[in-house]
């Protein structure tokens, strides 16, 4: 930067007469380049203006927090992060030992069933019931991720999987309670899932 | 009235949410998964912008602002402590400090000119604050290497953290029924 204004600076110089190339002031600022280089000036103001804020989302994902190593997690280090949730989820449904799955005709059965749906996953224990890919079926584990369309299971073997959502229909235990989700509709980004407004019906695809 | 009650309620489980998802992402920070402690970490965030909720400021500090990975000093954290950077250990520091005095005595007169008497007595207490409240502590997340610094200051601690701010106290069990 510095060495190219230091080339023009003399090449201006250069084209005065001789005996005036003293008096010879360029400011620094009046010079803009018309390709590539920027003044020193104008750089610096805007590093400056980025420095040490958030992050963006490209250095986010330069971190690699998007994405998680398939075979480095233990299978007994998502337990803590289980019994964590099974009690969330008793605080979150305000569950009591020996509960059953209410009737519909029960006057409680639409709340339950709306706090059902924005109830969050991580830490559960789900097991896929149905897919249209065969060797997706059966696969048990524990969530430790969600995004808008997948879901990252880390099974007993200690293997992280990585299971598309609308293509599946996911079971989930709750103490004695036994609950049929379809991938379809929990199609939301998890952070939306808890303010989205959610329909009163929707029919099952399969 | 009614309204109001509802409003509670529908804040109460994203409230629960929130709190678990922050419980979690100590959990992992403590079980060394820097990611995934920082995935729920930002997690917890984003619910709470979205639902327009604020966390309590101690909880808000605890996470990396950056990358939103909890902070444990000695886990995942490096922790300093610094005192003052030049003014407040400088050796010729009565001549300055007069100088600082005289300007704040200045100030509060402005305000309230009447105290003329009470000012040099309070003009020294606040010199005496200064001298303590220039030592800060500085943290620095080990995932994404962001610093931040916090003056170890009790007197100027947060509003929130005050106890003048409580005006009531609402516990859980009260809203079940």
């Amino acid at each position: 930067m510095e060495h190219a204004t230091s080339d023009l600076k003399e090449f201006i110089t250069d084209l005065v007469i001789p005996h005036q190339r003293c008096n010879v002031n360029i400011n620094p600022d009046h010079i803009t380049m018309l390709e590539g280089t920027k003044i020193k000036k104008q750089h610096s103001r805007k590093r400056r203006a980025h420095k040490s804020s958030t992050l963006s989302r490209r250095e986010y994902a330069a971190l690699g927090l998007n994405t998680l190593p398939t075979k480095q997690m233990k299978y007994e280090e998502a337990l803590p992060l289980h019994h964590l949730w099974q009690g969330y989820v008793r605080e979150h449904l305000e569950l009591r030992k020996g509960d059953q799955v209410l009737q519909v005709h029960d006057g409680r059965y639409d709340e339950f069933s709306r706090k059902l749906v924005k109830l969050d996953l991580h830490g559960a224990k789900l097991k896929v019931l149905q897919s249209k890919c065969s060797t997706l079926e059966g696969l048990t584990g524990i969530c430790v991720m969600d995004t808008k369309n997948v879901l990252k299971l880390l099974g007993k073997d200690h293997r992280l999987r990585t299971i598309p959502k609308s293509e599946c229909v996911f079971g989930l235990k709750v103490g004695n309670m036994e609950f049929t989700i379809f991938g379809h509709h929990l199609k939301i980004r998890p952070a939306e899932r808890s303010v989205k407004k959610i329909k009163s019906f929707v029919q099952p695809f399969m | 009235m009614g309204r109001d009650k509802k409003k509670h309620v529908s804040q109460r489980d994203i409230a629960s949410r929130m709190n678990f998802l922050f419980q979690a992402s100590n959990l992992m920070a403590a079980g060394n998964q820097a990611k995934l402690a920082a995935y729920y970490g930002k997690l917890c965030r984003n619910v709470g912008t979205k639902a327009t909720m604020h966390m309590a400021p101690a909880l808000k500090r605890f996470l990396c602002r950056r990358c939103s990975l909890p902070l444990i000093p000695g886990v995942n954290t490096e922790l300093q402590v610094a005192g003052a950077p030049k003014e407040a250990t400088a050796p010729d520091a009565p001549s300055s400090g007069e100088a600082e005095t005289k300007k704040k005595r200045n100030r509060r007169q402005r305000k309230k000119p009447k105290s003329k008497n009470s000012g040099n007595a309070q003009a020294s207490e606040v010199q005496v604050d200064e001298s303590t409240e220039r030592i800060s502590l500085f943290l620095e997340c080990s995932l994404c290497s962001g610093r931040r610094t916090f003056s170890a200051n009790s007197q100027r601690d947060c509003w929130l953290e005050q106890p003048q701010s409580v005006v009531q106290v609402v516990s859980f069990a009260e809203e079940i029924d």
